[in-house]
């Protein structure tokens, strides 16, 4: 007689997702030993010194939060302004270097991968090198002010628009090349009809979004010197001016926020 | 023929931004080529004094310490928000918008910024950096994470709504499923970016290398300068390394 009852138990799992749920388990278990010997070992204040702080400065970053000092807006505004072109200024250099570097580091076109690889190490080591002692080498050289931050963005651009750029000219498709080749066009000629028109609306796109990302660094390579609203914002905190403090922060969260919004609707529309 | 006309539209409106760019920056030539001598001059002292190291490596260990705590507590307060900020997953029209509002005003905040803002708030040390990457850190994350929760294939919620189960139970064994590999590829990601980030906000006082490199330049202590950045350099480009190797091995 067969046995015809419905198993009601739920089978074990194979041993390959056992042996995955181990590993897991002592994945995060390593993690968590980690995370706690991080903060033991971590030079925290005492507990009161804390308390203290956030009920000293906080509260009154609060407070102005909700009631910010509006004498100081015109200058926040003009600062903003400012910091705005200045990401422009300095993602547009960015843009223009990297173009060319990009098709340096783009396999496809070079004939072969290894043939980017300087390309791409060049590219990576920009990308490494971080953006605010660019800037503070740009102050020590052209002096404090709009121009040192607009070259240390530029600069940096470069290793991330390169990377983007060249992973765009890498993905392009090789029919529009041969059929211009194949029409007797040379280098040149294919470069310019079958390779720029297919790369252009993404490489735009890339483009806005470093803009984003560069106009969030604006806001802060003033703390260096570099022009922007930086400089203003990083005074005030030092004098612990909560209101004004405040009234800076609405224009820098304001104006980014609407510039992202804008700018995320126009990149939907390019790709 | 209306294309042309787009175009040209186009080019005329870039170049009036651009003009009125240098303008209001005031973009100066004449300053940069006066300084690419100072420039170069520049990078010439920076020959790396290696006695410096014993130095360096206390502030790099905290550099880490900080980009790992901020990383993981950030992580254990974003991932309940991602859900909550997920068309699929949210509870009602309210918090999914609460909960979106929250995370683009978070977002719309730099690194340094926070950083300098918890540094008044809290003092100088390892603390302020902790805090404000730890907000950093939810901005980044729950953006990315919310996106994928959103592109999460719905048959299997369906199944699970339709068998009964409630909102935990759909969100446990309908979506994280789905969406886990690629989530610890985004936490990933997000350590790459706090350790880059925390290598600087120790200029504004807030811990790590940055605030020796801040001591180092103040001092003109070039040949330190140089240690520093090539260490800096080699850890970013290293960690970085571990982690596109990582992320290539889950997805």
């Amino acid at each position: 007689m067969t046995d015809t009852r419905i198993p009601t138990e739920i089978p074990r799992a194979p041993a390959s997702v056992r042996r995955n749920r181990t590993l897991m388990l002592i994945g995060a278990g390593l993690m968590a030993v980690l995370f706690v010997v991080a903060v033991v070992t971590m030079d925290l204040p005492t507990w009161r010194r804390f308390m203290s702080g956030l009920e000293r400065n906080f509260m009154p970053l609060m407070r102005g939060l909700v009631n910010p000092e509006t004498e100081i807006f015109g200058l926040a505004w003009n600062a903003m302004v400012e910091t705005f072109f200045m990401a422009i200024l300095g993602t547009a250099l960015g843009a223009v270097l990297a173009f060319p570097l990009s098709f340096f580091a783009s396999g496809n076109l070079l004939g072969g991968t290894r043939w980017a690889l300087p390309g791409k190490a060049v590219l990576v080591a920009i990308r490494t090198f971080p953006e605010l002692v660019l800037a503070i080498i740009f102050v020590a050289a052209a002096g404090p002010g709009p121009t040192a931050g607009i070259m240390a963005m530029g600069i940096h651009s470069i290793g991330y628009l390169g990377k983007v750029f060249s992973d765009v000219v890498e993905g392009i498709d090789q029919g529009p090349m041969e059929a211009i080749r194949a029409a007797g066009g040379n280098q040149l000629q294919t470069f310019l009809y079958a390779v720029v028109p297919q790369v252009l609306p993404e490489f735009a796109s890339h483009v806005l979004y470093r803009f984003e990302i560069n106009l969030r660094a604006a806001t802060v390579l003033g703390m260096v010197g570099a022009g922007g609203i930086g400089l203003p914002l990083i005074q005030r905190l030092q004098f612990r001016r909560w209101d004004e403090v405040s009234m800076l922060l609405l224009v820098i969260v304001g104006v980014i926020i609407v510039v992202d919004a804008v700018s995320s609707r126009v990149r939907s529309r390019l790709v | 023929m209306a294309g042309r006309i787009r175009g040209a539209i186009t080019v005329a409106l870039l170049a009036a931004i651009f003009i009125i760019a240098f303008r209001q920056t005031g973009f100066s030539f004449g300053a940069l080529w006066s300084g690419t001598e100072d420039f170069f001059r520049f990078f010439g002292r920076l020959v790396p004094d290696w006695t410096a190291l014993p130095q360096i490596w206390p502030k790099l260990v905290e550099t880490i310490q900080i980009a790992y705590v901020a990383t993981i507590v950030g992580t254990l307060i974003g991932l309940p928000l991602i859900f909550l900020a997920s068309a699929n997953t949210t509870i009602n029209g309210v918090t999914l918008w609460v909960s979106r509002t929250i995370l683009t005003i978070l977002r719309s905040i730099p690194d340094l910024l926070w950083a300098a803002l918890f540094v008044a708030i809290l003092g100088l040390g390892s603390l302020p950096g902790v805090v404000a990457l730890t907000f950093f850190t939810i901005g980044v994350l729950a953006k990315l994470g919310s996106e994928t929760v959103e592109a999460a294939d719905p048959g299997p919620l369906e199944a699970l709504r339709a068998a009964g189960a409630g909102r935990n139970r759909t969100i446990i064994f309908a979506v994280v499923p789905q969406v886990a590999a690629t989530m610890v590829s985004y936490i990933l990601y997000v350590f790459e970016i706090n350790v880059r980030a925390s290598v600087v906000i120790g200029l504004v006082g807030a811990g790590g290398i940055g605030q020796l490199l801040n001591t180092y330049l103040s001092f003109f202590d070039y040949p330190g300068v140089a240690a520093l950045i090539i260490v800096i350099f080699g850890v970013v480009l290293l960690i970085d390394g571990f982690s596109v190797w990582a992320r290539s091995k889950l997805i």
